[in-house]
Formats: structure tokens, C-alpha cells, sequence
């Protein structure tokens, strides 16, 4: 599936907090609150953890929890369906997927 | 929904009370900017002999040789001082009602910052205060034409609640050229020098950059000067930033942007344990990062690197604000003066 970002519509953004209760996928160095499109999901989320964590070439799947709860579709939907306004900073938690995504086949 | 959220009412009580707590303790403050901008706004008084005219102060010695050659016809030959002509100033103060104010903190912090400012222009009687409201939509909380008195001042309070749910910069700004040009054209006859200013009061953040820079030039071109005040609560206050005048194309820092997976990349400590994480602190939006996926490729860079107005300085403490306000002031009427 295309999974390019090019903006459309004005993009609304939100600052995320990203942490972890894992020590072995803890970030260096913590970047702080992060701004980013609301347009992001799961696989984009992933993807921003890797390159802070320097795994870009062997990317661990990640899971988020948003708030306690797992994140499943785009920030946007989530947020609408939760009724939290972008105006929050979010404190995303990540974890390491227990089933890889599609792609992963090697295992 | 609208940020007059009818299950957040600030009793007038209460606005009147705050906005009096406010406004004592920022009173000495108000004096200290009152003088800097008396300095800052009023006409240049040292003015320039010029022209010609057929009679004057001195001489125009330029003027001489062609009035001989001319057979004493061309006889503008002297110079007068000319009058400055009076300036008048029509200032809005646009205060962000957006959530993330209350979120972070800024909220107190903003308040102060429109009581300052508020009451040092009202001081300093050099034209008219207006002050809107943004969040959703925008909404006038005084208008240019009524004057700022406490009672005003305590009325604008009691319309913030700091609950509405987006952060609409572009059409703050927007809406905010339209009034100025409203503004503008009921002043029209009175044959002053209209100088019109936009100071906007806010955290800082919001999205649409692009568009918001377009009508930041927009607004250049009308001659309505915005400055930004970023009201920044993060944990320790340091010194403010002097006001930055940032380019209009700032380059911006894609760390991370390289190959990734370079063994160079790995930090040292990568394979030791970290310290159990701390309590997360506050952050300035001077250390916020913007994240953003481009072709598949993570882009990060320092928020503040393409901040869309040029125009803005970071407050931390509302006892920075005189000189840092006056030191931008002072900076964009040394450019317009500069260039006029
Ligand atoms: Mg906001």
C-alpha cells in the first residue's frame, strides 16, 4: 500500500511525547516533545522511533499505545475518536510488536 | 466550538479581580515600557532644513548660480525646517485562546503580558487598543474606537477561557488585516500619519506555516507591522532571547537525514544501560523539534528554524518584556525609517 504523506488539506499537527518501559529500546537521547502531522500512523510512527534509536536499516516493529490505548489507525482518527483535541501533548508509549508487520517475513 | 465555552465561565468577579491582581503587579513594568516606546514612537523632533522656498531660515546655497543665471527668476532660494507631521497608532493585541496555552502553562504568563502591554499603550495615549481573541475563530474582546480603561481590561479577561480546540494563526492573521484596513479607513480624514502594529500573544505553536508566511508578507505590503511574542513557560527561565529577526528562508537541520543504519551513527553508550528516565521536564519551544516523513525518510528539524514571522522574541518572564518588546519595536521602526 502507498504510504506517502504529501500534504493535502492543511495538515494539522501535535506534539508527542515518546517513551518506553522497555531499557533495551530506550531512545539515547530523549528528543523531548516531537511535533508532528496528525496525519501519522502506526507504520510512520515505527518508522520515527527507528531513526531515533539509529535502526533505520533494521527496523524493530513497533507498537503505540496513545494515552493507555493502542493505536490502530492515524493520530487524526484516533484523537477524533477519543475526543482529545490536538492542542494536548500526547505521551505516546512504545513497545515491540508481538507480530511483525506484513513485510517482516524472516522470523 | 467557540472559547466563550459556556461550561468554562470566568465570572466577571473573577476576570475583574485578576485582571486588577495583574494589573498592580505589573504596574511599575508598564511605566518601564511606557517610557521606552514614548522614545521609540514619537516623531523624530531633530528635523531636517529642506526645500525651496522664496523665503526661510537660510540659504540654499545650491540655489544661487541658477537663481543669477535665471535673471533673479528662479527665486526659491531658501531652506525651512520642516515639521514632523503627527503620528498616530492603532495597536492590536491578539491573545491565543487556544488550549494548549492552559496545557503548557502560558496561560498565566499571557494574561500578565496583555496587561502590560495593554496598560503602557493606554498610558501612553498615542492612539487606539484593540485586543481579539484567537483559537477556532477569532473574536474582538475591545474594539480600536472604545477607550482601554480597567473596567475594559476586566472585561477582555472575562472572554478567555483558554479551552478552544485549534490554533487558527492563518486566520488570525486574516481576519486581523481586514480590521486593520476597517480600522484605516475610519482614521482616514484626520490628515496623521497612521502607523498600525499587531502584537500577537501565544505559545507559539500552530500549523500552516506556508500560508501564514504568505500573509505575513500580505501584511508587510499593507504596512501593518506583526510582532510575535512567544510566551515560552518552560521550567527554568532564562534570559530572554534578543527578538530575532529570522530569514525568510531559513535552512533547516535534517539531522538524521543521512544513510541511515551508519555504524557511525551508533552512539558510544548505545550498549550500556541508561539511567531510569527522568520525570519529563517542560520544554522550550526553542528545543521543540519538528518531525516529518518525506519519501519514506524521517526530516527532523528545530521548530523555530521556519517560524513563519519574522517579527519575534521568546518571553520567559513577564519582567524581560520591556526591553525585549522595546528592543524589537525599536529595530523595525529603525528598518521602515531606514528604508522610507
Ligand atoms: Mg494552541
Amino acid at each position: 500500500t502507498p504510504r506517502t504523506m504529501e500534504s493535502t488539506a492543511p495538515e494539522s499537527k501535535v506534539q508527542v511525547r515518546l517513551s518506553t518501559r522497555h531499557a533495551d529500546i530506550e531512545l539515547p537521547e530523549d528528543p523531548g516533545p516531537l511535533l508532528v502531522s496528525t496525519a501519522l500512523n502506526r507504520y510512520n510512527l515505527s518508522k520515527l522511533v527507528n531513526n531515533l534509536l539509529h535502526t533505520d536499516t533494521h527496523p524493530i516493529p513497533f507498537e503505540f499505545l496513545v494515552n493507555g490505548q493502542f493505536l490502530r489507525t492515524t493520530i487524526d482518527d484516533f484523537l477524533t475518536k477519543h475526543g482529545i483535541s490536538a492542542e494536548t501533548t500526547l505521551n505516546v508509549e512504545y513497545t515491540r510488536a508481538l507480530i511483525p508487520p506484513l513485510h517482516v517475513s524472516s522470523f | 466550538s467557540t472559547h466563550l465555552d459556556p461550561d468554562n465561565p470566568i465570572s466577571p468577579e473573577t476576570a475583574r479581580a485578576l485582571w486588577l491582581s495583574h494589573e498592580t503587579s505589573t504596574h511599575s513594568l508598564s511605566q518601564q515600557l511606557t517610557e521606552h516606546l514614548r522614545l521609540i514612537l514619537a516623531p523624530t523632533l531633530a528635523t531636517k532644513l529642506r526645500g525651496d522656498f522664496r523665503t526661510g531660515k537660510r540659504l540654499n546655497l545650491k540655489r544661487i548660480i541658477p537663481y543669477i543665471a535665471s535673471g533673479y527668476k528662479r527665486d526659491k532660494i531658501w531652506l525651512r525646517r520642516s515639521q514632523p507631521s503627527k503620528r498616530s497608532y492603532q495597536v492590536m493585541i491578539a491573545l491565543d485562546d487556544s488550549h494548549s496555552m492552559a496545557d503548557s502553562g502560558a496561560s498565566s504568563l499571557a494574561l500578565k503580558t496583555l496587561t502590560l502591554v495593554s496598560r503602557a499603550l493606554a498610558m501612553l495615549e498615542v492612539g487606539e487598543v484593540s485586543i481579539v481573541g484567537f483559537g477556532d475563530t477569532v473574536t474582538v474582546a475591545h474594539d480600536f474606537d472604545k477607550p482601554f480603561t480597567s473596567e475594559a481590561g476586566a472585561r477582555v479577561f472575562s472572554q478567555f477561557g483558554f479551552q478552544a480546540t485549534k490554533t487558527n494563526v492563518r486566520g488570525l492573521v486574516e481576519k486581523s488585516l481586514g480590521l486593520f484596513e476597517e480600522a484605516r479607513r475610519r482614521q482616514g480624514g484626520k490628515g496623521e500619519e497612521l502607523w498600525q502594529l499587531m502584537l500577537v500573544v501565544s505559545d507559539g505553536i500552530c500549523d500552516g506555516h506556508e500560508e501564514v508566511r504568505r500573509l505575513v508578507r500580505r501584511a508587510r505590503e499593507e504596512r501593518v507591522m506583526i510582532v510575535f511574542v512567544i510566551v515560552d513557560s518552560s521550567a527554568t527561565p532564562q534570559p530572554a532571547q534578543q527578538p530575532g529577526v529570522s530569514s525568510t528562508t531559513p535552512t533547516a537541520t535534517t539531522d538524521n537525514n543521512s544513510p541511515a543504519g551508519n555504524p557511525e551513527n551508533l552512539p558510544e553508550a548505545a550498549t550500556t544501560i541508561p539511567p531510569p528516565r527522568q520525570e519529563p521536564q517542560k520544554t522550550s519551544i526553542l528545543d521543540l523539534q519538528s518531525v516529518e516523513i518525506i519519501d519514506g525518510k524521517v526530516v527532523r528539524w528545530k521548530y523555530m528554524d521556519r517560524f513563519p514571522f519574522g517579527y519575534y522574541l521568546v518571553v520567559r518572564d513577564v519582567r524581560e518584556l520591556p526591553n525585549v518588546l522595546a528592543g524589537a519595536l525599536r529595530q523595525w521602526f529603525g528598518e521602515v525609517v531606514g528604508s522610507g
